[in-house]
């Protein structure tokens, strides 16, 4: 396993998924600048691609990272922050990703029957934004906490 | 009478004096070859302690996470020797080195964590 470059302990990949992550928060970001500016066909291609990458970076980085390292002690050891940010991080992770498809199919195509699709698109996606900064800031706690080890002790 | 009292006492305390003085080297060989087949290793602060360990062919080497988060053993070689589970605070992993040879090792979550076992 690789070294990662950031200086701290964390390997490579870790490293490679807090900065994928940190430019896909601030990409979204963008992506809502465009809506605001009418943009609304650029703006659907931006968000869609963050939210298909992440979920590939979920799939191949995060969750065997989660089973391997977190889930054979949780709920028994969720009282210690190690694995109570990676948890929280991991359960509201999925719920925004969860969110951003579901934004994706109802908004974006006509696969869901009409009384599934988003009539307020901007509260849906306002409130998936604002979840999804959540989770990319549980994301760097549950970084510093595992890979840099005099912070905070 | 007298005399002989004291010859027996004393015959007594030559023959305990004399045990005493052959049988605890005999003791102290069996343990201290017995105490030759394991070693310790501890994990703390992100580090392995000692980084370099030498040991005789066939001893256990036994690490301790003595940290605060949790840290894997895993055997730098390919394929690997040896790979523990992840190991919490406290939790033990052992294996037994049979032959000669220098193994390196690092903690997989933290690959900056080096050390190594040298096998005489």
């Amino acid at each position: 396993m690789s070294e990662g470059f950031l200086g701290t302990a964390a390997p490579l990949a870790a490293d490679a998924v807090l900065l994928l992550e940190t430019a896909m928060g601030v990409a979204l970001l963008f992506g809502a600048w465009l809506a605001r500016t009418k943009r609304f066909r650029q703006h659907a291609w931006c968000q869609s691609g963050i939210v298909l990458l992440n979920l590939a970076v979920i799939a191949m980085a995060m969750t065997p990272s989660f089973r391997f390292e977190v889930l054979p002690r949780i709920p028994a050891k969720l009282s210690r922050p190690y694995y109570a940010l990676a948890t929280a991080h991991a359960g509201l992770g999925t719920v925004a990703e969860l969110a951003a498809l579901y934004i994706l199919v109802a908004a974006g195509t006509r696969v869901l029957p009409e009384k599934l699709r988003i009539t307020r698109y901007k509260a849906w996606m306002r409130s998936v934004l604002l979840l999804w900064w959540l989770v990319v800031l549980l994301g760097f706690a549950t970084y510093v906490r595992w890979y840099i080890p005099d912070l905070f002790r | 009478m007298r005399r002989s009292v004291s010859f027996a006492v004393l015959s007594a305390v030559g023959l305990l004096g004399m045990s005493a003085l052959t049988a605890p080297p005999r003791n102290l060989a069996a343990r201290a070859a017995q105490k030759a087949q394991r070693a310790e290793v501890k994990i703390d602060n992100f580090s392995f302690g000692p980084a370099t360990l030498t040991v005789p062919a066939g001893t256990t080497v036994t690490w301790t996470n003595r940290d605060d988060i949790p840290h894997t053993v895993t055997s730098s070689d390919d394929p690997r020797l040896f790979k523990s589970k992840v190991l919490d605070t406290d939790e033990k992993f052992s294996f037994t080195f049979t032959n000669a040879g220098t193994y390196p090792y690092f903690c997989s979550i933290h690959p900056k964590m080096t050390a190594k076992v040298i096998v005489e």
